[in-house]
């Protein structure tokens, strides 16, 4: 698994990122560097980075042994969990050693039947690192023998002198590990700590998603060594390049002005990027334009990998159909931000109980669904929603989300950083008159929104409290909607803040202040404030009626 | 909408200054047309009018200022009007539900007009 990445060739614009985690073990020793967590949204390519990262340090012969193992696919029964993970790091070591890519994934291969291999590479010391885990094993004690696969690779490093770089797929799923059943024994993803301070075994961790990675490593027994690496979208040129890479595999054609839009819409995102083109072969394409392309992304959407890739990530949380049900309309309300926002208030609009709601908002948010700013999950969503809740046929869906495919398309994003100083909101409210003008709004409407953006900036001014005085902000336009986040780093916003007291209140206080909000909230269709990381990130949202832009 | 930096400059016309705040009404600027103001008030005029024509731009603050301004007026049994508002200024002061703390007029003469009518 870890040695089938894409082609060295085909693999563009991550060179820096891969030639630091190459580097790792290198630095690392040196105190150069710590344990990496690698974060980035869903399919932006974590896991192929990795893959990258095993094949380079598997054949440049630094004497630094690559190991890989992906939580996803692993057995969460501890016991088990303990087996495969020591199984497949000495696999992966003999193969290393023996320079044998095919043991690397050799199933078949057991503990016992690894043996006679190791020996026969001049490994026999590491029979007695085996038979230490075996006795564990058989003397049924379970923390002891989860101890001692984890502690493999150090243990191994020490030993044979050659470093390990540890790499940990989809480590959020070490939440999930148990002795019976789940939940019975939380806290045993604490146990790397020990392998994670050892500078001969250097860990590059990543997992999905990136909040619940981070808070895993908000213990502070594995925060301390760790330092994050963020992994971003590809940008439109690489992103084409590396399309037109897997199209061409295929003998498909297609020009990059064609697949603009594509590539747009799903954010430089490889995996989706991946599907869309397997999409294209299926679909027996040849020379593609954008009318193809949009259909590739119906299917995608509606039935391709991308429709079972989401499935899979809602399933592993959502166990029965009801459940799914009230997901679906929490999703879509959060798309179409219509209506309240209070639990107690959407309980009702929404007709579902309280405790299914509750249990719903759980997931989401614990899951980063959320809040989500990808439109083809949202198209994923809104699919599905046609589907089991409004009960629409295939033809129609399809219609509709091409529909949307290509108002997304239309979608102009432009991104600023402006820096926490006097009058600085003015800029940024240049910034939304000349993107208003672009989409043609009303000029009083721009007004509008330009002193909701003033109010937005001058609040982070005043409240963030962070030396790196900067806001970040995006825009993004469609005919239809136009959306702005503002996020700045420091304080977590308060509530208080957010709090609409009485005119007569206000006017009562010494400063008078607190109109802020206010002020937004009215101006603005929908309002979001939510946490991200170090920074409080403020959404400002405008839909579009069309006696609103001029014709 | 074109945002000058914040000036303000003033006139007397009989028994009324009449100011004009020109630019961005902020945290900054605020200051110095409340200070404009309380100079009129501390030599003794009761009526004040603030001609918006030059205001580009009234954030929250600057609201907060013109609150201070009023309530600093009242106190000493003094008038404070706004005038040539432009529809955004009109419009915040809507949607805060201000409206009615304030007088509003759409020109100067009109505003001179009946604050004449008002006497004192």
């Amino acid at each position: 698994m870890p040695l089938t990445g894409v082609p060295a060739k085909d693999y563009l614009n991550r060179e820096d990122d891969l030639s630091y985690l190459r580097r790792l073990a290198d630095m690392r020793q040196d105190s150069l560097a710590a344990n990496v967590l690698l974060l980035g949204t869903r399919g932006v390519g974590k896991t192929e980075l990795l893959k990258q990262v095993f094949r380079e340090v598997f054949w440049e012969g630094r004497e630094v042994v690559p190991f890989y193992y992906s939580f996803k696919t692993a057995a969460l029964k501890s016991s088990t969990f303990a087996r495969d993970y020591f199984t497949r790091f000495f696999k992966q070591y003999a193969a290393y050693v023996k320079k044998e890519p095919l043991l690397v994934d050799d199933a078949g291969m057991s503990l016992n039947r690894l043996m006679p291999v190791l020996s026969s590479a001049g490994l026999d010391w590491m029979l007695d690192i085996a038979d230490a885990f075996q006795e564990h094993a058989v003397s049924g004690d379970l923390y002891g023998q989860i101890l001692a696969a984890i502690s493999a690779p150090a243990a191994t490093a020490k030993r044979g002198g050659r470093r390990i770089l540890v790499m940990l797929d989809d480590f959020t799923a070490s939440e999930d590990l148990h002795e019976a059943r789940r939940g019975d024994a939380p806290g045993l993803a604490s146990l790397f700590e020990e392998s994670m301070k050892n500078s001969l075994c250097p860990h590059i961790i990543t997992g999905s998603p990136a909040t619940r990675l981070e808070g895993i490593f908000s213990d502070p027994s594995l925060r301390k060594d760790t330092e994050r690496m963020q992994l971003l979208p590809l940008p439109e040129d690489t992103s084409f390049s590396f399309f037109d890479s897997l199209l061409r595999k295929t003998h498909i054609t297609c020009e990059m002005r064609e697949a603009l839009g594509l590539i747009r819409t799903v954010r430089g995102n490889p995996l989706y990027l991946k599907n869309m083109a397997k999409a294209a072969w299926k679909m027996k394409k040849k020379e593609l334009r954008e009318k193809d392309l949009a259909e590739c992304y119906c299917l995608e959407v509606l039935e391709g990998e991308t429709a079972f890739y989401w499935s899979s990530v809602l399933s592993e949380q959502i166990r029965t159909k009801g459940l799914l049900r009230t997901m679906l309309k929490l999703l879509m309300r959060r798309q179409t931000k219509e209506g309240p926002n209070d639990e107690a208030r959407l309980s009702q609009v929404l007709g579902i109980r309280d405790a299914e709601l509750g249990q719903a908002m759980e997931i989401l948010d614990g899951n980063g669904l959320g809040g989500h700013a990808d439109p083809v999950f949202e198209d994923f969503v809104r699919a599905l929603y046609m589907r089991e809740i409004e009960g629409r046929s295939a033809g129609e869906i399809r219609e509709r989300i091409g529909e949307r495919f290509g108002a997304q398309r239309d979608s102009s994003r432009f991104e600023m950083v402006i820096p926490m100083t006097d009058q600085a909101e003015l800029v940024a409210a240049r910034a939304v008159e000349q993107i208003g003008k672009n989409i043609n709004l009303e000029p009083d409407l721009l007004n509008y929104i330009q002193l909701a953006l003033v109010e937005t900036c001058i609040n982070a001014i005043e409240h963030s409290g962070s030396y790196e005085k900067k806001i970040y902000l995006t825009f993004l336009s469609t005919p239809e909607r136009l959306e702005i986040t503002i996020e700045s780093p420091g304080r977590p916003f308060s509530l208080d803040a957010l709090r609409e007291s009485p005119v007569e209140e206000k006017l009562a206080s010494g400063r008078k202040r607190g109109w802020g909000f206010t002020l937004i909230r009215k101006i603005m269709d929908d309002v979001r404030v939510e946490r991200v990381h170090d920074r409080t990130r403020v959404t400002l949202i405008k839909n579009i009626r069309k006696k609103e832009a001029r014709t | 909408m074109t945002i000058s930096p914040f000036q303000v400059t003033s006139r007397l016309v009989r028994d009324v200054a009449i100011v004009y705040p020109r630019g961005y009404l902020n945290n900054l600027s605020g200051e110095g047309l409340v200070n404009e103001c309380g100079k009129h008030a501390r030599a003794g005029m009761k009526k004040i009018v603030v001609n918006f024509r030059e205001t580009d731009l009234i954030n929250s603050i600057g609201i907060s200022f013109l609150l201070n301004v009023m309530e600093d007026l009242q106190t000493c049994g003094g008038t404070l009007c706004f005038t040539e508002m432009k529809k955004v200024h009109l419009d915040t002061f809507e949607m805060l539900g201000l409206t009615k703390y304030f007088l509003f007029f759409p020109d100067e003469e009109a505003t001179l007009q009946a604050l004449r009518t008002q006497g004192g």
